[in-house]
Formats: structure tokens, C-alpha cells, sequence
């Protein structure tokens, strides 16, 4: 059964590719294999494969070749909402196409890159190419939790999920990646707020419904103010021939005998001190003071417990 | 996989541009490539071989050959090119050519052609509202280290090591390159030491190809042994990033207890005073006692 129906659906596929013209049910019904049983069979039929079609991304044109009966319809399938083109890419770009894909291979989107690869290699043929020498991302989400939410966010579908200990449903407008960590932009409870993928306690679910797009909304935008920060500068003191990883980055200048002084620029606090506890004993903070206090105070409360 | 007829049907027609770009394929490379057993290959075959035109006569079908499992198109009929790319294959392609574009800031020409690249795609309908934040990564070196993997050639760097906190100058069989946590990677085999090592690329202060032939790997497998940690939910983005040596966690209120195998222990030490006072040591307390006593140490500093 399964069989005769992929079969039907790879003629009627064929059929409307290759036709010039709109053709009407009559005409798919008596030429394409597949069709048989009554009118009203064939039919029901059709419109099921129509929408299957469909569903799986097929555009499927539909237009009435008589304007005095709706039932007179035609359909095609343009060969360029279908198939790529044999001249769209060059063959420079299709090496950097394969690079592009390649490098998710071993991520979260491992399933998209290996689909797109092959449509890729669907074009180019073999290419010389050695995946093992391009960069490859690793990174800490599950493929299915970032497939839901890409689906959601292009089909408008609320998703519900559990996050900091709450129950939310909010309405998904964008992701981004930063430091290797997938962030959904969504609206929840009237505010824009960005989650954290991996911090997600739950499945996550589009079972909430659709919601309407929220007018004007721009993720580059959004991004922006959300790392528009004031920076500010450090001073700190380095002990001679150390911290070597901050001295190839900033400029230092002679301070004494045991230390040398340097200006690193900094928005975010906990960041910053992360980067200069990571040296211990070789840094002290000069300036700002209340970067001087918060690390003071962080290992005084870790000393003391 | 549970394939309903409209999934099998693309799949199907999908093998058609494919075999026609990489004559001769085997029916097992076809199989790992889409995903599906051998035995669906040859019967996903079997059935396009049976569909075409209208019309139906030997010219109008789609034509192939297989034998000894190698396949061939002789007619692809209108399947001569492939599908265009699915709106998610779209932005992987656009992410991926984001992150091409950072890691060739320094060439030019190659610049240019991504650019261009990356604007084509996004006019095909990649979406704009999934986005990729650039990473900071200084890669003056990369296409040095790429070129030194596909010709299986040894490099020579001078690295600035973070845990040693030295530049040190290594001889290394370079493995592969990859992004973590924003970070770019090199895994490789240290020579010296002979033992993997992996080195963060904007952390290498120069890098020179050297003409060794001989291939090197045997790598000899660190000691590991197992800590207890303290971690307060504020720093579970430690947690996050460190997932590969993580062996248990459990949730105790507002923290996780965190078992982790460990080999290096001067990463450890400072990657705990660098959170203090997020994350502590439970066990073993000889350690525990020793990242104490450096916390004073730096207290002193500030308290003299």
C-alpha cells in the first residue's frame, strides 16, 4: 500500500514539474499513474497528496483556467520553487557552502547540516574536501530542543517549558548563539526576555497555541541594547613575568621592581573577576575601588564559608 | 524511522540529483549519506526506477543501473538538480558562513567571496531571527594549522599556556579544529609530552609547519582521579561548560553536588578561586586546604 502511494506521489511530482502549463484534475487523473477508482476515489485522493505535498515544504500552484467554473482548476510546480539551479553557485562557493554546513556536523544541528550537505554535494559532485581540517562547533544543546524552537518561531506556535523553577508559555521571536550557548528571545508575560537553552528544565513543547507576530520586532536590534554596556577601565598590577595570556592582549608599562602596570577594559564585573582571580597571587586590582571591594569581599566569604 | 509515503517519495526523488553528481556511488555510502538502512536504499530504487512522465513509455521513466551495489543514473528525467535548502538547512548554512567570515577577518580576498556568499543566502530566506554572535577570535594562524592537518604535518608553537601561565614552545601532530563555548580549538598530540593536548588558537603566539613525516599517536592516557565540588546554582554555567568531566551531580537546594574526573589539578585550583565563592572543594580536603591557603595569599595582597 505504502509502496503505490510514495510511488503516486513521486509521478504527481514529476507530472507537475515537467508540465508548461497548469494541468487540471481530469488531466492529472487520466495521465499520471496512481489515480483509479471512481471520480469522487480519485478525488479524495488527490487533495490528500496534494496536502502532503505540501505539508513537506512542495509549492504547489494552483490557478482557475476558467473563470466561470471554480471547479476547472490547474496545478503545476515551478522547476524554481522546487530545485536549485544548476549555475546558482560557483564552485568556489559551493567548497565554502560545504565548510559552512560541515561545521555543525557535530552539534546540536548535525541533522540540518547533514541535509544540506547533501543537496550540496547533490551539485558539486564530489569535492575535494577534507572535513577533518575544517573547524567543526561542539556545543551543549539537544538537536531536538532547538529543532522545536526554530519551528516555533517560524510558524508563530507559543512553547511551554519549565525555567528557574516556573512554569512558562511564552511567545518565541528569535535565538542567538553567544559564547557557544543557544539563547531564545521570547516574549513572556508581555516583556522580551532571552532564555538559555540548557538552563531549560523541561521538555520543551509547542502544545499553547499560535500567537501573532509581535510588529516591529528586530533581533540585531534587540541584540544590541542587550550588550550595550559601559565599559570601564582597570587598572591592575602585574607581577613581572607573569600572566603572560594578559600580556599578549594589553599594553603594560614599568611600575616597579616586582610589578608592571596595565589598563584592561571591562562591562561586566563577575567576567572581569573570573579573568584575574584566574591568576591569583600575580594581579592586583588598582582601580576602579569597588572592583577592589567585590574581590575582597568574594574570597573573604569563600575563606570563611 | 517510521517513513510515511510523502517523506519516502523525497527521499527518493533526493537520490536522483545526488547518484547523477557522484556516479558509481555504493548502495552502503548512499545508505550512511541519507540516513536509512541499505535495504531501503535498493527498495527506494527499485521503486523510482518504476516512475517518470506521463505517458510512461522507456523513454519517459527515470533510468538507472545498479549492480554489485554501485548505482548510476542514466536518465534523471526532471530530477537533474536537487531540492532547494529547507529553511532550517538555510540557517545552518548561514550560521556556518557567519562564523567563516569572523575566522577569515584577516584574508582578504576570501573575505570578500563570503560576504557575497552570505548575502546570496540570506536573499534566499534564511531566517533573521535566528542569529550568530560572533565570536573574539584571533586567527592569524588557522589557515597554517588547516593546512598542517590535511597534509599530516607536524607544527611547531609557541603557546602561552593559561594553567602554566609560560610560553612554552611545542612540537605538535595537530588533529582537528573545532568551537566550544565560543572558543576556538586545537586538539593535538604534544610530542614532548606524549599525550593529547588541546590548545585554545587565540592563545598561540606563533606557528610554524615543520617537515616531519613520521605520524605519532600513541597517546598515553592521563591519571584521573575524582573531586567533590560545592557548587552554588549562581555558577551552574561552570556545570554548563565543564559537562564532558562531570561524572554525577545532585541538586541539594540552592547548589549541586558535582563529581568530576579530573587529571589537571592547576586547572582545577584556578578555575575555583577565579568563581570563588561559587564553587568550593568537599572532598578531598588536602586540596581543599591548599585553595584556601592561595585565597589568603591574594587576600594579603589586597589587605597589606
Amino acid at each position: 500500500m505504502s509502496s503505490q502511494k510514495t510511488e503516486r506521489l513521486i509521478n504527481l511530482t514529476l507530472a507537475l514539474l515537467a508540465t508548461k502549463r497548469y494541468l487540471t484534475k481530469s488531466e492529472i487523473f487520466k495521465s499520471v499513474t496512481g489515480y483509479s477508482g471512481t471520480p469522487e476515489t480519485m478525488e479524495r485522493m488527490f487533495e490528500r497528496d496534494k496536502d502532503e505535498l505540501r505539508n513537506m515544504g512542495v509549492e504547489i500552484e494552483v490557478k482557475g483556467l476558467d473563470p466561470l467554473f471554480e471547479d476547472d482548476q490547474g496545478y503545476l510546480i515551478r522547476s524554481e520553487t522546487f530545485q536549485l539551479s544548476g549555475n546558482e553557485f560557483a564552485s568556489d562557493e559551493l567548497l565554502y557552502l560545504t565548510m559552512a554546513a560541515n561545521l555543525w556536523h557535530d552539534s546540536a544541528l548535525s541533522n540540518d547540516s547533514k541535509a544540506a550537505l547533501l543537496k550540496i554535494q547533490s551539485l558539486s559532485g564530489p569535492i575535494e574536501f577534507n572535513a577533518f581540517n575544517s573547524p567543526v562547533v561542539r556545543d551543549n544543546e539537544n538537536s531536538q530542543m532547538l529543532a522545536t524552537a526554530f519551528e516555533a518561531i517560524e510558524k508563530c506556535k507559543k512553547l511551554s517549558f519549565k525555567y528557574n523553577g516556573n512554569h512558562r508559555i511564552v511567545e518565541p521571536l528569535g535565538m542567538f548563539m553567544r559564547s557557544g550557548f543557544w539563547y531564545l528571545v521570547a516574549k513572556d508575560d508581555k516583556i522580551v526576555k532571552s532564555f538559555k537553552l540548557v538552563r531549560i528544565e523541561s521538555r520543551i513543547a509547542m502544545d499553547a497555541g499560535s500567537f501573532q507576530k509581535l510588529e516591529g520586532f528586530d533581533l540585531s536590534s534587540y541584540l544590541k541594547r542587550y550588550s550595550e554596556e559601559e565599559i570601564i577601565q582597570a587598572e591592575i598590577l602585574v607581577r613581572k613575568e607573569q600572566a603572560y595570556s594578559l600580556r599578549s592582549k594589553y599594553l603594560v608599562k614599568e611600575f616597579d621592581s616586582e610589578w608592571d602596570l596595565m589598563s584592561i577594559p571591562y562591562s561586566y564585573e563577575p567576567e572581569m573577576i573570573e579573568i584575574l582571580l584566574w591568576h591569583g597571587q600575580n594581579i592586583i586590582v588598582k582601580n576602579p575601588q569597588s572592583l577592589r571591594n567585590s574581590i575582597v569581599s568574594r574570597l573573604g566569604e569563600f575563606i570563611n564559608g | 524511522m517510521v517513513d510515511n509515503a510523502a517523506i519516502r517519495a523525497l527521499r527518493t526523488m533526493d537520490l536522483i540529483p545526488y547518484i547523477l553528481e557522484n556516479p558509481g556511488v555504493s548502495i552502503s555510502s548512499l545508505a550512511t549519506k541519507f540516513s536509512v538502512t541499505q535495504k531501503q536504499i535498493e527498495n527506494d530504487l527499485q521503486l523510482i526506477f518504476m516512475c517518470g512522465l506521463p505517458g510512461y513509455t522507456p523513454y519517459e521513466l527515470i533510468d538507472i543501473v545498479f549492480e554489485d551495489g554501485i548505482v548510476s543514473v542514466i536518465d534523471p528525467q526532471v530530477l537533474d538538480k536537487p531540492r532547494r535548502f529547507n529553511k532550517s538547512e538555510l540557517i545552518v548554512i548561514a550560521l556556518g558562513l557567519q562564523i567563516l567570515i569572523e575566522i577569515n577577518k584577516s584574508n582578504p580576498v576570501q573575505l570578500e567571496k563570503l560576504q557575497s556568499l552570505s548575502r546570496k543566502i540570506s536573499k534566499l530566506g534564511s531566517s533573521n531571527s535566528i542569529t550568530f554572535n560572533p565570536v573574539e577570535t584571533k586567527s592569524v594562524f588557522l589557515g597554517q594549522i588547516t593546512k598542517a592537518i590535511s597534509e599530516r604535518k607536524h607544527l611547531n608553537i609557541e603557546y602561552n599556556s593559561l594553567i602554566k601561565d609560560k610560553k612554552t614552545n611545542r612540537v605538535v601532530d595537530p588533529q582537528r579544529i573545532y568551537f566550544l563555548n565560543g572558543n576556538l580549538y586545537l586538539s593535538a598530540f604534544d610530542l614532548e609530552v606524549r599525550s593529547d593536548r588541546v590548545f585554545k588558537v587565540d592563545l598561540i603566539e606563533d606557528c610554524k609547519i615543520v617537515d616531519f613525516k613520521d605520524h605519532v599517536n600513541i597517546s598515553e592516557p592521563a591519571k584521573s582521579f575524582e573531586v567533590v565540588l560545592d557548587v552554588r546554582k549562581s555558577h551552574r554555567s561552570f556545570i554548563e561548560r565543564n559537562s564532558s568531566i562531570i561524572s554525577a551531580s545532585k541538586e541539594l537546594g540552592d547548589r549541586f553536588e558535582v563529581h568530576i574526573q579530573i587529571s589537571n589539578l592547576e586547572w582545577l585550583k584556578r578555575s575555583i578561586l577565579s568563581n570563588a565563592p561559587g564553587i568550593s572543594i568537599t572532598s578531598p580536603s588536602l586540596l581543599a586546604n591548599e585553595l584556601l591557603e592561595s585565597a589568603n595569599t591574594v587576600l594579603a595582597l589586597y589587605q597589606a
